[in-house]
């Protein structure tokens, strides 16, 4: 028998290429993580504020989809276009913004041999390609034209060469001890997890994560307390939904690439589910993902904000040096152990 | 081309032309106009004159919740500015209009007895902690640290919930009046205060984990916004930013009214004058206001609440029914109370510092006028003296830490 048509559609949405990038660990399973993220997030805030949260919409289960309601809110708000932006820029800037964060997923392995495209490089690839939202951020800040924006871009700016080097240095030395450049190598290489052989590195590498994200205490950027929300002050609907979606999915991305560098990834592998489909029996990464995004969240209810300069010192002066020390560990540990 | 930056920059001027202005002391600046409603002051603006990161003037706007208060006054019965008064200062309530009742009770040469001044200061206390809470959960917030503000906001409701069991009102308690207090002790109140002391003795040991010693805060508060004991005098600077500078100032100690020489306090002060060092002595001066409190509630001495002479005015029935229930009755002459022609001053200190009341009488029934000095007035003028050469997110943590109220400041 001939195949169907819609066979056809079927294993075209399953194969790798198409799967990886835009069901699962891409775009759906990060719009999974934002819903519920940003819904965890603001209950176990709650908890600690002797408050309730999030509780109105679906009360049984405690509001969970309280993300929902507020992305209707936001699909059906007007977007207010000032009239002195530039309004290309405006516009272009957040939903490029968005495809950056999701491009990156076609590169990170979800599974033993499971990936959208597998190249040898996809480490520097997916960290390239995430590095690309700062400097859209400017773009908007720029573009809003407004006093406000035009400080967060500056704050962006500076934040970005802080931390950009010693996140990228820290995942280069860990990659250094495993001689390889792939994700997928990492992963498989990995029998201790990385974070036992390279703590410092693991350690930079997340609180980089941290301000790449912009998540307390390194909330700079957004400083709601002087600079209303920075670059995005001027956006509104479904353009704000975009900008502040962007870097939950920037620190999913990244909490993903932190978990297959330092907690070995999708390791132990579940062959059973394989039966649903070959991506899941990496389910391990996932959860391991998100248990390092509750963490990360979870931040805000302990820390302030750092003050600008204190966190370009502690970006150039701690992280940096100890980012380089990281790679000397790693050579050491190379040398000791004769490689993985 | 009218901008007097714009002869060096004519180059690029429809950027450089709206973004770039000069002040008059020729800095090259960046203005940013914060407020009137920004998320995070109150209404109030902020003028703040940026070169690069470092602050060069920042102008404190205010005037925006102006509400006439002293002209109000003239237009109503002493009795009846009570309430209106209450309204300057509306998480201080008992305070701010304590001054008042003390100027009006030397116009009309009562003293209340002395229950009554006991009761008053066990409120002022009340008060001064849920005051110093207020601004504990702003400095909070002002710095991201949401849990800082829903903790102190959380825990004020402890104190907001004592007062409303002395008075019967949360806020606008209009408890002080001349000649003594409107309601008596209730019966187990003494239960409930103690219980809240516990908690709040428990909970403070929480903020310093969280907020005091967190590194975060430290670093954000350590030497910012550092203004020196002579620098605070000339500026007349008062409340708690004057004794966080090392001036051992309080009109409590200054004027020995209500209950406070007969307790065993002590007024906290703290050499730095920083922002921590602002943030330390309010933590202390909830601990004394506790210890404050418990005094009061042993020491208590029995007696009326009210003064004699207007007590004795009230039908037969309502003094039993004052007598059973501990709520007083007020007789129709109180309304129309009418002090000799003269002026009285008073002066007593609240949560933000002290309050000053001059009140001029010209025998009628209503106050010729009266003049209040708030203590967020006399310390609005920090904002320009230490955000001067602070980085521009120095501007919230500074804001915080001077406990700063707008409808105080603008009456």
């Amino acid at each position: 028998m001939a195949p169907q048509p819609l066979d056809k559609v079927v294993e075209f949405i399953l194969s790798p290429h198409i799967f990886a990038p835009l069901i699962y660990p891409g775009l759906l399973a990060a719009m999974l993580v934002l819903l519920t993220l940003i819904w965890a997030e603001r209950k176990m805030t709650a908890k600690v504020q002797l408050r309730y949260g999030p509780l109105y919409v679906l009360k049984p289960l405690g509001g969970i989809i309280q993300l929902i309601a507020d992305a209707i809110k936001f699909m059906f708000q007007e977007p207010i276009l000032p009239r002195k932006a530039d309004k290309w820029v405006f516009v272009l800037a957040p939903v490029t913004m968005m495809a950056f964060t999701i491009i990156p997923f076609a590169f990170i392995p979800a599974a033993p041999g499971f990936v959208g495209v597998d190249l040898e490089y996809s480490l520097p690839l997916v960290l390239s390609l995430s590095a690309l939202v700062p400097p859209l951020i400017l773009a908007t800040s720029w573009a809003a034209n407004n006093k406000f924006t035009l400080l967060g871009g500056v704050r962006e700016a500076f934040m970005m060469v802080a931390y950009e080097t010693s996140l990228f240095i820290a995942a280069f030395a860990i990659a250094t001890y495993y001689g390889t450049l792939s994700l997928s190598k990492i992963v498989e290489a990995q029998t201790v997890p990385g974070i036992v052989l390279n703590p410092i590195a693991a350690a930079i590498f997340f609180v980089a994560m941290l301000m790449t994200a912009s998540k307390l205490p390194y909330d700079i950027v957004e400083g709601e307390q002087e600079i209303v929300a920075g670059p995005f002050t001027e956006y509104s609907g479904i353009l704000y939904m975009l900008v502040m979606g962007a870097s939950y999915m920037e620190l999913y991305v990244l909490s993903l690439v932190f978990v297959e560098l330092f907690l070995g990834g999708w390791k132990p592998v579940i062959p059973a589910l394989a039966s649903i489909h070959p991506a899941f029996q990496g389910i391990a990464l996932f959860i391991k993902a998100y248990l390092v995004l509750l963490f990360a969240v979870f931040l805000r209810s302990v820390y302030a904000r750092y003050r600008l300069d204190q966190a370009l010192e502690i970006g150039w002066k701690k992280l940096f040096p100890l980012s380089l020390i990281s790679v000397v560990w790693s050579l050491i540990l190379l040398v000791i152990t004769g490689g993985a | 081309m009218t901008s007097p930056g714009s002869s060096e920059l004519r180059g690029n001027p429809y950027f450089w032309y709206r973004l770039m202005g000069r002040d008059e002391e020729g800095y090259d600046v960046y203005e940013l106009f914060i407020g009137p409603q920004h998320p995070a002051s109150g209404h109030m603006r902020i003028i703040v004159r940026l070169d690069g990161d470092i602050i060069v003037d920042a102008e404190p706007d205010i005037g925006y919740v102006h509400r006439t208060m002293e002209k109000l006054a003239e237009g109503r019965e002493y009795l009846k500015n009570i309430p209106l008064f209450e309204r300057a200062t509306i998480i201080d309530a008992a305070n701010i209009t304590w001054g008042y009742v003390r100027a009006v009770e030397q116009l009309l040469g009562l003293e209340a007895p002395p229950r009554a001044e006991y009761l008053r200061t066990l409120l002022a206390e009340i008060n001064r902690i849920a005051s110093h809470l207020y601004g504990f959960g702003i400095a909070g917030i002002m710095l991201n640290h949401s849990t800082m503000f829903m903790w102190a906001f959380g825990d004020r409701e402890v104190w907001v919930q004592l007062a409303e069991d002395l008075t019967g009102a949360r806020l606008t308690h209009s408890y002080i009046i001349p000649g003594g207090v409107r309601r008596n002790l209730p019966q187990d109140f003494k239960e409930k205060a103690l219980k809240a002391i516990r908690y709040m003795e428990k909970r403070l040991q929480d903020y310093e984990r969280i907020f005091v010693k967190n590194p975060v805060i430290i670093a954000r508060y350590v030497d910012v916004g550092v203004i020196k004991a002579e620098e605070a005098k000339r500026l007349g600077i008062v409340g708690p930013n004057l004794r966080a500078a090392g001036v051992r100032y309080d009109a409590r100690i200054a004027e020995e009214y209500g209950a406070y020489p007969e307790l065993d306090f002590e007024i906290p002060t703290r050499e730095e004058g920083d922002a921590m060092a602002r943030l330390l002595v309010r933590i202390e001066e909830i601990k004394q206001s506790m210890s404050m409190i418990k005094q009061i509630l042993d020491k208590i001495p029995d007696g009326p609440i009210f003064h004699e002479k207007y007590y004795r005015m009230l039908p037969p029935k309502l003094k039993e029914f004052v007598e059973q229930t501990g709520r007083l009755k007020l007789p129709g002459a109180f309304i129309r109370l009418k002090p000799e022609p003269g002026e009285a001053v008073a002066r007593v200190e609240m949560g933000h510092g002290e309050v000053f009341y001059h009140i001029v009488s010209d025998g009628g029934i209503k106050p010729y006028r009266v003049r209040i000095v708030t203590p967020a007035f006399r310390n609005v003028v920090l904002y320009r003296y230490l955000t001067r050469g602070a980085r521009f997110m120095d501007l919230p943590a500074i804001y915080g830490s001077i406990d700063y109220f707008p409808p105080e400041g603008d009456r």
